[in-house]
C-alpha cells in the first residue's frame, strides 16, 4: 500500500517521526489493545489509517492513543465538520469543488486519527446522507476518495454504525467498475469489505447489490494492493454461513484461474488474503472445493507451506488445505493416493507444521492428519511409518489440550481399519500394539479424566480399543497399570449418560466379577 | 461418530466403537477460532507497520528530489497528479467513460451505456413510448428490465435492497454560463453526427499537447485509446505517445498499449 510521494517542504516532518522508540512504542500499543481485544468478538473490519496514493498532507503517525478528554474534543470537532461538509454540499459558487473536497479531508483525518474514531458523533451529525452525496457519478476522484475513506471507517465501527451505510451501498458497489481510477475502486472495496464483515444480514443485501462480480474482477490482476483489498474484502463477502456466495465466485470468469497464479506467485500478504477466500471456498461450497482440487491446488499449498514462515499466510494456507481434504472424499481417493509423490509431500509440510512453535499451526496439522488418516489403510500405513508418528506421541503427553485432542484423533484413526457397514470395525494390531507400546495410552487416559465430554469419549473409545484388541489378554492389566479403572469409575454416576454407559460398560465387560481370578 | 446404542442384548457390548471418518468444519466454527483472532490481530498491526514502510517509500521519493506532478488539462477538470502513472489512472478513469453528450461520467461502460439510451437516444424515448420494457435493472446479472424509470427504480427498492433514495439519473445544477455552454455543444453534436472518428481525435491530441502550458482545449470529449509513455518528461511539455507517433512515422510503438 506505500506508494506515492509528497512534495518536497514535507521532508523535515517525516523525519522527526521516524524513529525506533516511537515506532517500538506504537507497536507495543497495537499490541496491548490487541491483547484486550482477544476477548471479545474477532473483528473482521479494517481501519484506514493511511492512505494507498498520498497526494494530500499528512500521514497520521502521531496521536495514536487518545484519552477521554481528547475524545470528547475529538467528537465536538467531528460535529462541526459535518456542519461544515453540510454548507461545501450545498455551496454552488467559485471553488465549490475545492471546498467540498476540503471538507471531506477535515472529516476524514477527524476518522482516522484514533483507534477509535468518533464515528457515533458523526453519525449523529448528520454525515451520512452528505457523504452519499459526495459518492454521485461524475464526481472528482479525490471527491469520491475523501468520502468513502470517510464512509470506510464509520463502517469499522459498531454493528448499527456499519449498517448506517446502508444509503451508500449501490454507490459503493458502481463505483468498483472498471472505469473508476484505482484508489477510488480500492477504497470503495476497504468500505464494502468493512460491511460484509459486519454479519450476514448486510453480507446478503450487498450480494442482493451485485457487490460481488465486480470485487471478483479486481481480484484478477497480478499484482497491487486494490488487489490484495479486493480479496479481503471477498473473504468477507463469501464468509457464509449461506455457500450461495462462494458458489457464484468460484463461477466467475477468471477466479480460478487468478486464484492459483496468486497462490502459485504472489507475494506473501497478497497470498495470504487469497489464502482466505479458499479457505472460505472450500469450507463452504462443494463446487468450488471440487475445482479446485482438480486444478492443482494442493500442490500450491503445500509449496507454500514449505517455504513460507510467515504465520499469517501459514494459518490460511493449512486450513485449506485441511478443508479441501476434509471437504471432498475425491481428494483422498484419486488425489492423495498413497505412494504419489504429492502425498509424500503433504505429509511432509504437515510435519513441519507439527514441528512448528506456534499452537494454531500443530492443532490444524493434527487436524488434517486426523482426516488423512482417516482414509485406506495404506494411508494410514504411511503416517504411521512417517516422521509423524514420534512427533504426535510426543504432542500427546506434552502439548496444551486442544493439541492433544487433534492428536488423539490421528493416533486412533492410524488404529482401526476403514469401516463398511454397521458392524464392529476392524483393528491394525500393527499400530495399535506397536503405539501403546510406545507409551500411548496415558495420553488417553488423560482425556478421560477431562472436563470435555468429547474428549472424554474419544479416551473411552480408545479404551475399548485397547481392551479389546491388544494381545494375548494384555489389555486390561495394561489398562489398570495406567489407572484406567479409576478413571472409568469416575462416570459411574456421572450426569452424561452416554459417557456413563460407556464406561460402566467397559468396567463390566473387562473389569468384571472373572477379573484377576486367572493369576 | 455415535452409533445409537442398543443395550437389550446381553452378548453385545452396545458400545459405540472407533470409527475413522473424517471432520470438515464450517469456517466460523468455535474450532478455528485461536486461528481467527491470529488474523484480526496482525491486521490491526498491520496499519501501523504500514506507516513504517511508507515512510521509507516517501523517503526514498523525496531524497530522489523535485516532483513529478502533472495537471490534468482537461478543461474543467484541474486534477493535480503526483505522477504520470496516476495520470493514466485518473485519465482512463475520468475521461473515458464520460457521455459525449452531456459529460456525465460513470464507473463503468455498461453504467455509461445505460445513461446514453436512456437520456439522448430518441429510438429508446420511442420504443417506451410504445410500451416497450426498456429500462434495464442496474445490477449486473439480473437482466430484468422495465417500462419506465419508477418502475425499474422499485425494483431496484424491492429486489436489490437499494435504499429509496437512490436515483440513478440526476438532475444537474448548472450555471448559466454551463447551460449556455452544454446547449451550444448539443447543437454541434446534433450536427456532426456524421463527422469521422479521426477528425476529433486529431482535435483533442492537438489541443492535450497545448494544454500544458495554456490550459486550454477544445470542449469534445477525447478518443478512447490514448496512452502515455513511461519516461520522466520532467521539463519538457507533455507529449501522449500517439503524437509522437503522428511526428515520426519510424517509431514502433503501438497505439493504446498500456504496459
Amino acid at each position: 500500500m506505500a506508494e506515492g510521494g509528497l512534495t518536497s517542504h514535507r521532508r523535515d516532518p517525516i523525519k522527526s517521526s521516524v524513529g525506533n522508540v516511537a515506532a517500538h512504542r506504537r507497536r507495543q500499543n497495537a499490541v496491548e489493545v490487541g491483547k484486550e481485544r482477544r476477548e471479545s468478538l474477532v473483528r473482521a473490519k479494517r481501519l484506514c489509517r493511511v492512505s494507498s496514493s498520498c497526494d494530500d498532507s499528512d500521514v497520521c503517525i502521531e496521536n495514536d492513543m487518545i484519552i477521554d478528554e481528547e475524545q470528547s474534543i475529538l467528537e465536538a470537532q467531528t460535529s462541526s465538520a459535518v456542519e461544515e461538509l453540510k454548507s461545501a454540499v450545498s455551496f454552488q459558487g467559485k471553488g465549490a469543488m475545492q471546498k467540498l473536497v476540503g471538507a471531506l479531508r477535515e472529516m476524514r483525518r477527524l476518522l482516522s486519527k484514533s483507534e477509535f474514531p468518533p464515528v457515533e458523533a458523526a453519525i449523529k451529525a448528520g454525515a451520512i446522507p452528505l457523504l452519499v452525496q459526495c459518492l454521485s457519478f461524475g464526481s472528482p476522484d479525490e471527491q469520491l476518495l475523501e468520502a468513502a475513506w470517510c464512509l470506510t471507517n464509520i463502517a469499522a465501527g459498531k454493528p448499527e454504525e456499519t449498517k448506517a451505510l446502508l444509503p451508500a451501498l449501490p454507490l459503493l458497489i458502481a463505483h468498483l467498475g472498471e472505469k473508476s481510477s484505482s484508489p477510488v475502486a480500492e477504497q470503495c472495496a476497504w468500505a464494502l469489505g468493512n460491511v460484509a464483515g459486519e454479519g450476514e444480514e448486510l453480507r446478503s443485501v450487498l450480494l442482493c447489490q451485485g457487490a460481488l462480480p465486480p470485487l471478483a474482477r479486481m481480484m484478477l490482476p497480478n499484482k497491487g494492493s486494490t488487489v490484495r483489498t479486493a480479496a479481503w474484502a471477498l473473504s468477507n463477502l463469501i464468509k457464509g454461513p449461506d455457500h450461495k456466495a462462494a458458489t457464484e465466485l468460484i463461477r466467475v470468469d477468471g477466479v480460478v484461474d487468478a486464484i492459483l497464479r496468486h497462490l502459485r506467485k504472489a507475494d506473501e500478504e497478497l497470498a495470504t488474503e487469497v489464502a482466505w477466500v479458499v479457505v472460505y471456498l472450500s469450507a463452504l461450497s462443494n463446487v468450488a472445493t471440487s475445482m479446485l482440487v482438480k486444478s492443482d491446488v494442493i500442490q500450491l499449498l503445500v509449496q507454500r507451506l514449505a517455504s513460507s514462515n510467515s504465520l499469517q499466510l501459514l494459518i490460511p494456507v493449512l486450513r485449506s488445505l485441511g478443508n479441501v481434504i476434509a471437504g471432498d472424499s475425491h481428494t483422498i481417493v484419486a488425489v492423495l493416493l498413497p505412494g504419489c509423490e504429492i502425498t509424500d509431500n503433504v505429509i511432509e509440510v504437515l510435519v513441519k507444521c507439527l514441528k512448528s512453535e506456534h499452537r494454531v499451526l500443530k492443532k490444524e496439522a493434527a487436524w488434517v492428519l486426523s482426516n488423512i488418516a482417516a482414509g485406506s489403510v495404506e494411508h494410514k500405513q504411511l503416517i504411521y511409518s512417517s516422521e509423524a508418528a514420534p512427533l504426535l506421541l510426543r504432542l500427546l503427553s506434552t502439548a496444551p489440550f486442544d493439541i492433544r485432542k487433534e492428536v488423539a484423533y490421528v493416533l486412533g484413526n492410524l488404529c482401526v481399519a476403514p469401516t463398511e457397514g454397521d458392524g464392529k470395525p476392524n483393528l491394525i494390531s500393527e499400530h495399535l500394539v506397536s503405539l501403546v507400546g510406545r507409551g500411548c495410552l496415558p495420553g488417553f487416559i488423560d482425556l478421560v479424566r477431562s472436563a470435555d465430554t468429547e474428549a472424554a469419549r474419544l479416551g473411552l473409545q480408545f479404551m475399548e480399543l485397547v481392551l479389546r484388541g491388544m494381545p494375548n489378554g494384555e489389555g486390561p492389566k495394561l489398562v489398570e497399570r495406567e489407572d484406567g479403572i479409576e478413571a472409568m469409575e469416575r462416570f459411574q454416576f456421572h450426569e452424561n449418560e452416554d459417557l456413563r454407559n460407556m464406561a460402566n460398560g467397559l468396567v463390566d465387560r473387562y473389569f468384571g466379577e472373572d477379573y484377576g481370578l486367572d493369576e | 461418530m455415535a452409533m445409537l446404542v442398543d443395550t437389550d442384548t446381553k452378548t453385545e457390548l452396545g458400545f459405540p466403537y472407533w470409527k475413522p471418518i473424517r471432520r470438515l468444519f464450517g469456517p466460523e466454527s468455535p474450532f478455528f477460532s485461536s486461528g481467527n483472532i491470529e488474523r484480526e490481530l496482525l491486521a490491526k498491526q498491520v496499519a501501523l507497520d504500514l506507516s513504517e514502510e511508507e515512510k521509507h517509500t516517501l523517503q526514498n521519493l523525496v531524497d530522489e528530489g523535485g516532483s513529478r506532478e502533472v495537471f490534468c488539462p482537461i478543461v474543467g477538470c484541474g486534477a493535480h497528479l503526483i505522477s504520470l502513472e496516476h495520470f493514466e489512472d485518473h485519465y482512463n478513469g475520468r475521461h473515458t467513460a464520460s457521455c459525449s453528450v452531456c459529460s456525465r461520467v460513470y464507473p463503468t461502460s455498461r453504467l455509461l451505456s445505460i445513461h446514453v439510451s436512456e437520456a439522448h437516444d430518441s429510438f429508446f424515448k420511442a420504443k417506451v413510448a410504445r410500451g416497450y420494457a426498456m429500462y434495464e435493472c442496474l445490477v449486473e446479472g439480473c437482466g430484468l428490465k422495465f417500462k419506465n424509470y419508477k418502475g425499474r427504480q422499485q425494483h431496484l427498492v424491492d429486489k436489490h435492497k437499494f435504499p429509496s433514495s437512490f436515483e440513478f439519473f440526476k438532475k444537474a445544477h448548472l450555471s448559466k454560463k454551463a447551460r449556455q455552454k452544454q446547449h451550444r455543444k448539443q447543437s454541434i453534436h446534433r450536427s456532426e453526427e456524421t463527422s469521422s472518428k479521426m477528425d476529433i481525435e486529431g482535435e483533442t491530441i492537438d489541443g492535450l499537447v497545448s494544454a500544458v502550458s495554456k490550459l486550454s482545449t477544445s470542449d469534445s470529449s477525447p478518443p478512447s485509446s490514448i496512452s502515455f509513455g513511461r519516461r520522466n518528461t520532467r521539463g519538457l511539455a507533455f507529449v501522449p505517445r500517439a503524437v509522437q507517433r503522428e511526428k515520426k512515422a519510424a517509431d514502433s510503438v503501438p497505439t493504446g498499449a498500456k504496459q
